[in-house]
């Protein structure tokens, strides 16, 4: 199969919905067919596999694609194509001093089909258009995040044409935002990124304000805090946003996705009416819990690391390690926190933030 | 906290010659063939293995005698003194030698302590304070472990260790004027020169990065060595990735945690991606990753086994390397460079090392060095300027 090739089957997939069947043999095939693909194509890739003692040859079985830990994609160009035919590129959120991630992408194409075909599934289960309100820069004011991409891409799909962000790069207009919250008649989808919420609920406890938003209002909320904000929970984050702006936790969605995938996971509260951490893995993603000792599934019940296999991702590598501890449970996985290395190491805890942060040498 | 007024009477025996004689028993009861504390830590430490406890704690205290504690108390403090009353010592980290001299330092101050054992490592402290009971009741009371933060802000001085973050936040609650010593992030790194034969080089750089299982920050992240001649650099690699093998026999490494093999996977595949890199892995898992990089680069720091060879060409590359990581540098284990050593010191403490060594003994600081800069038991204690 040639990549077009792979690509297509992909889309038709993607198309027929989040609800499609799972089908395993299908997607083996397009899984090994595209890793052949991505390890003949992608130098840095095969230098992974060659270091691990996979030989393509011997891989048969989508599970023995060998995976990218994302730290990885600050190492290397992880793209099967050339940099001029780079039409988009996201990197992970730092400093500019920091190594950053990248996804390259020479097609927005799959990219832009499963964001919208999750975000409308889970987000816009009842409605064909809602109005957005991002708490998140435009793309065009930060173009290489991918959140405000998925921001701007799903509004351009599924909002309404007075649907805005309100968050600019020099900060945030968070009175317009608290008046407009404030006077809102009609439902909203109310996104953005955890700690931006963390200032919205603050900024309102220091007006001493609670709302009540319109029935059939949804909150969207993603993104770890990164230092930006007091960290909360995430029981304290929905049960923040539930009291203050009287939206019912079954209508508070946690959308988990990173800057080195393609396809993004959503929690179904909004479709099943019950509140649920639960995220929900598309039919054509698949993700493990995998012990990173042994690099085999963990025993049922048991917590490992999350590694997902997204077909979506065909211009770089499709299976990428997270760092993100996790559980499966029927029907998708839990997000248990950031895996924590260091507390064996005492003082020298850190060290590659330390590296990060006194300015890369190369 | 009412613990702390009875280690504050407790204190009352911590006599100079008395304290002394109780902690270099200890340590002697430590390092004695076959000693059973050290045993007994080897069953209940759940991070190393019992070859790695019972050579790292031999090796570490090799020196701590009742002179050397004599000459380091001679050294450190003046005839009139005040010690605090009772010193809280916050302890992280995993490796044993490190918490036994934060918890004996204080001591040999004229200071009770107030220990809380971290999550890595609750046995350790608390194993030799029962060792200290066990030689010197009297003495032994004078420590206790516990975990109750208002230690922090009740006692008349803090020890912490730590991440950076964690000394910030234990910072805040001591209380002006009160002694504090932070021990936060710092990394160390071995520097090998021309003039050593790199087979013996690595052989004794093998030990500092298996000794601990390169858990703390005396362990090196990187080894800068000499590519003078050209491919003087590879064969030392070769030899390490040989040398340590050899040691996961001797010496095997702990379990590690979940997130721990997790950060060395990202480690081997960073370095696998990264072009120009040579991986020097054993047939099947292996416990230790040897990485050849391709010119005066600097990849992640290493750690846990995963050790970076960085070739450099003149002395002023070391520099380059290691100039941005002040002040969080550490210790510089170094081998090969006969006269040129001073020069090395020089850029070394210009980058904010506090310790320069010989390679082979990294893991191994003396119970008296300077950790981090700070004298061991001077800044515990408050001084009396007597002007004529």
């Amino acid at each position: 199969m040639t990549r077009a090739e792979i690509e297509r089957e992909v889309l038709a997939w993607i198309a027929e919905g989040v609800d499609a069947p799972a089908d395993d043999a299908r997607f083996e095939r397009l899984a090994l067919a595209l890793f052949r693909i991505q390890h003949t194509g992608n130098a840095p890739y095969r230098r992974l596999c060659a270091a691990f003692g996979v030989e393509p040859e011997r891989v048969r079985s989508w599970r023995q694609i060998p995976s990218v830990p994302a730290g990885a994609f600050k190492e290397a160009r992880l793209a099967i194509f050339p940099p001029e035919a780079t039409l988009r590129t996201f990197r992970t959120s730092g400093s500019s001093t920091d190594a950053r991630g990248a996804l390259h992408l020479d097609t927005l194409a799959l990219y832009d089909a499963s964001l919208v075909a999750t975000f409308a599934a889970f987000l816009c289960p009842d409605v064909e258009r809602i109005r957005f309100l991002v708490l998140a820069p435009s793309a065009a004011e930060a173009p290489d995040s991918s959140l405000s991409y998925m921001f701007e891409r799903a509004m351009r799909e599924l909002g309404t044409p007075d649907s805005r962000s309100f968050v600019h790069a020099e900060g945030w207009d968070v009175d317009i935002l608290v008046a407009e919250l404030a006077s809102l008649e009609a439902k909203v989808l109310l996104a953005g990124t955890a700690f931006a919420f963390v200032h919205l609920l603050d900024a309102l406890e220091a007006r001493r304000m609670t709302l009540t938003l319109p029935a059939g209002t949804r909150v969207m909320e993603t993104g770890g805090f990164k230092g930006r904000a007091r960290e909360l929970t995430r029981d304290e984050l929905h049960g923040g946003i539930a009291q203050r702006l009287g939206v019912p936790r079954a209508r508070i969605v946690n959308q988990y996705g990173m800057c080195e995938l393609g396809s993004q996971f959503y929690e179904a509260s909004l479709r099943t009416g019950v509140a649920s951490d639960c995220k929900v893995v598309p039919p054509w993603v698949r993700t493990r819990v995998l012990d990173p000792a042994t690099l085999f599934d963990v025993a049922p019940g048991d917590t490992g690391v999350l590694v997902h296999y997204d077909l979506a991702n065909t211009g770089s590598v499709l299976a990428v390690m997270t760092s993100d501890l996790g559980l499966a449970v029927d029907g998708g996985f839990r997000v248990l926190g950031r895996l924590r290395g260091a507390e064996a190491r005492g003082c020298s805890l850190a060290a590659d933030a330390l590296l990060d942060a006194s300015g890369a040498m190369r | 906290m009412t613990e702390l007024a009875q280690l504050a009477d407790a204190r009352r025996a911590l006599e100079p010659e008395r304290t002394i004689t109780a902690l270099a028993r200890a340590f002697e009861l430590w390092r004695a063939p076959g000693s059973p504390w050290r045993e007994r830590l080897a069953r209940e430490h759940r991070v190393y293995s019992p070859a790695m406890i019972e050579r790292g704690v031999t090796s570490a205290l090799a020196g701590w005698t009742a002179d050397t504690l004599a000459n380091l108390r001679a050294r450190e403090l003046p005839e009139v003194f005040a010690a605090p009353r009772v010193t809280a010592v916050w302890l992280a980290g995993s490796i044993p030698p490190s918490a036994f001299s934060a918890i004996a330092l204080p001591l040999l101050a004229g200071s009770a302590v107030y220990a809380k054992t971290p999550a890595a490592d609750p046995v350790s402290a608390r194993l030799f304070a029962e060792s200290l009971r066990s030689v010197d009741p009297a003495v032994g009371a004078a420590v206790a472990i516990g975990a109750d933060e208002k230690a922090l802000e009740e006692c008349d001085a803090v020890v912490a260790q730590g991440s950076d973050e964690t000394i910030a936040a234990i910072r805040a609650r001591v209380r002006p004027a009160r002694p504090f010593l932070g021990y936060g992030h710092k990394l160390s790194l071995a520097a090998i020169g021309p003039g050593i034969d790199p087979v013996s080089a690595a052989q004794q750089l093998a030990q500092d990065v298996a000794l601990w299982d390169g858990r703390g920050c005396l362990s090196p992240a990187w080894a800068l060595v000499s590519d003078s001649p050209r491919g003087r650099a590879a064969e030392l690699a070769h030899a390490l990735a040989g040398a340590l093998e050899e040691l996961d026999e001797t010496l095997p490494r702990g379990e590690l945690s979940v997130a721990e093999s997790a950060d060395l996977l990202e480690l081997r595949a960073r370095a696998a991606v990264r072009e120009g890199t040579r991986l020097e892995l054993a047939a099947g898992a292996s416990t230790w990753t040897v990485v050849l990089e391709s010119g005066e680069v600097r990849p992640p720091a290493g750690t846990l086994r995963f050790i970076s060879v960085v070739p450099f060409t003149e002395l002023d590359g070391l520099a380059r390397f290691w100039g941005p990581l002040a002040p969080h540098l550490s210790c510089v284990g170094h081998a090969g460079f006969g006269g040129g050593l001073a020069r090395l010191g020089t850029f070394a403490v210009e980058a904010g090392a506090s310790r320069l060594c010989p390679l082979g003994r990294m893991q191994l600081p003396p119970l008296d060095w300077n950790h981090d800069g700070q004298g061991p038991l001077r800044p515990l204690v408050r001084r009396l300027d007597v002007e004529g």
